[in-house]
């Protein structure tokens, strides 16, 4: 175990570095930089030099590297160049609205998907499990932002009610807070809930094929017990590597729907910085999510072991 | 087949799949009606996608205006019909060049294995350790928004995908006899892996296409709605979204439209995606 963490984290760190070096000279080669943004029309080659020194940029590109990569290792990401904020503490303000985004709709989508993925599954082939998969495809076919829009319609036009323009964090209103974040989590959970759903059901119908599911049931393992200790044991595991897919799609997902409901999240941030050629915040912002992404593989299959003790680390 | 001598069922291969596999008949026959809006947009509406109309903005869905108007005017309809050429040609021209790319390097790296694979491994663990749409975000930020560079993002976005599929493909390929056959008789490694085992790997990489299209949709139109991809005026459906977004509580239409091609698009190809991967596990 102990070896197998040490191999899977150095693997990770490798596939990580490379990454910040992606998001590093990805970051870099955008055209213009923010000298030419705060100088505007106005190219003064003097304060333009001043300016680039300030910055850094007159270095070479590897030393510039090394440089962030060493202080980011120790969370000092910088000042924002557009802002005058210390980055680490944008980064964390965003970073909180995008996650409790991201486990409402992964508790909104999983209470919702799973068990229609199990009634489907257990009622295969009749109306209901008919019904289900035509939410399923649908569910997957809509694009998220459009649910978004259509859920902004149909409430205001149903209940003349529209969302707070001005986010509240959940430390200052509980009820400004989830009033501002029900339509986002909803227009990305019901996507993934489709997809949950469609997974599940393919995994139950699989697993009550399965001998062993038989043999229960032919030696008088009442009901109940075959479905909940034999079938849906079963389907946990792969359930659990799609719930660590389902929470790298909502972080993604989180960007458009964070810019149509305007959350101050990681989404936005990013987005902006890009605009404002605000290196610094956007290399932090692009780093925290690739290692999010990997810390929840990570996670994922470590719990593999827990569930399934036979799953041999390797 | 137990009521098959009820009543004689309509014979003929058409007839047959439709009976057996209802929803690939549904989503071909979908496909057909969007290929026919590309190829003759003139059929489904006359009016031009780009004629500015201010005295007819934000008009509701009528007679004159099915689709209603957008906030300058133009037809909806005319352009949701004629942004399917748009749209749907970007989607297409990036999943071929990704799967041009990606096929071709996991075919090389699967087929020849060693330090080439492991390098080519490590970069595609790179790219796929970022969320899709995060990765696409950032390149077309970076390089600018514009139609070639949104079809550069969603090439280096799925090309990763690609090679892992031909990877895997052409490893299992090269395990098996007639690899080693093909070489007894002298073959060149070059001429086994372009003649044979490409020609096996191909039906993976088409099937992957058809899988993939419908989320290369998403993501397109993602990004369109962003405003990171097609500029306007062009009609492009998630640039139209975007464009409708700011009317969204007093000219709903504007934006429900486009997305509700986007969805009747991915459906169809979902449809049609599944059905042709359950023929390619059946085989």
């Amino acid at each position: 175990m102990g070896a197998y963490l040490a191999r899977r984290l150095a693997a990770s760190v490798m596939t990580a570095a490379l990454a910040s070096m992606v998001i590093f000279l990805l970051v870099r080669s955008v055209p213009g930089d923010v000298v030419g943004q705060m100088l505007g029309q106005t190219s003064d080659p003097v304060a333009a030099r001043a300016l680039r020194e300030f910055f850094g940029l007159d270095q070479p590109v590897w030393r510039q590297y090394l440089g962030w990569i060493a202080r980011a290792v120790s969370f000092d990401f910088g000042v924002s160049w557009a802002r005058g904020q210390p980055v680490a503490a944008m980064i964390g303000a965003a970073l909180g609205v995008t996650l409790e985004l991201a486990l409402a709709t992964l508790a909104v989508a999983t209470l919702v998907g799973v068990p229609l993925g199990v009634v489907a599954a257990i009622h295969e082939g009749r109306a209901i499990d008919r019904a289900v998969q035509g939410f399923n495809l649908l569910g997957l076919a809509a694009p998220v932002f459009w649910i978004g829009l259509m859920l902004l319609v149909g409430v205001s036009g149903v209940f003349g009610w529209s969302p707070p323009l001005v986010y509240a964090p959940l430390s200052r209103s509980v009820g400004e807070n989830l009033s501002m974040m029900a339509l986002p989590v909803f227009s990305l959970a019901l996507l993934q809930a489709a997809a949950y759903s469609q997974f599940v059901r393919q995994s139950v119908v699989s697993a009550l094929g399965q001998d062993y599911v038989r043999t229960a049931v032919a030696k008088g393992v009442p009901t109940r017990v075959v479905f909940f200790k034999h079938v849906l044991r079963n389907v946990a595991i792969p359930l659990l590597t799609f719930m660590g897919l389902i929470l790298i799609q909502i972080l993604g997902g989180a960007v458009i729907i964070e810019s149509l409901f305007s959350l101050p999240g990681l989404g936005r941030l990013l987005l902006s910085s890009i605009e404002a050629r605000d290196y610094p915040v956007l290399q932090a912002g692009l780093l925290v999510v690739v290692t999010l992404a990997m810390l929840v593989n990570l996670l994922v299959d470590l719990l593999y072991h827990v569930i399934d003790p036979r799953v041999r680390l390797r | 087949m137990s009521d098959a001598s009820v009543s004689p069922p309509p014979s003929g291969p058409i007839a047959r799949m439709i009976r057996r596999e209802p929803d690939l008949a549904i989503g071909l026959l979908l496909l057909a009606l969007i290929a026919l809006v590309i190829v003759a947009p003139g059929l489904f509406t006359s009016q031009s996608p780009l004629s500015v109309n201010v005295d007819a903005a934000m008009e509701p869905p009528s007679f004159a205006h099915p689709f209603g108007s957008d906030d300058v005017g133009r037809d909806v309809l005319a352009r949701v019909v004629h942004g399917a050429r748009v749209t749907l040609s970007i989607c297409a021209t990036a999943l071929v060049a990704a799967a041009a790319i990606g096929g071709t390097l996991g075919l090389v790296a699967g087929f020849v294995g060693g330090r080439l694979d492991m390098t080519f491994g490590r970069l595609v663990d790179v790219v796929l350790s970022f969320p899709p749409i995060i990765f696409g975000v950032m390149i077309t930020g970076v390089l600018g928004p514009s139609t070639f560079n949104l079809i550069v993002a969603l090439t280096v976005v799925y090309a990763p995908l690609f090679f892992r599929v031909a990877r895997s493909g052409a490893m299992a390929e090269a395990g098996l006899t007639y690899v080693e056959a093909a070489r007894s008789i002298g073959l060149s490694e070059a001429t086994i892996m372009l003649r044979h085992v490409t020609r096996n790997v191909l039906p993976l990489l088409l099937v992957q296409c058809m899988v993939l299209f419908p989320l290369v949709l998403q993501i397109q139109a993602a990004l369109g709605f962003l405003g990171l991809g097609v500029q306007p005026p062009t009609p492009d459906w998630g640039a139209i979204l975007q464009q409708g977004k700011d009317y969204i509580l007093l000219a709903p239409w504007i934006s429900a439209f486009p997305g509700l091609a986007i969805l009747v698009t991915a459906l169809a190809l979902m449809l049609v995606g599944r059905g042709l991967q359950r023929r390619l596990d059946r085989r």
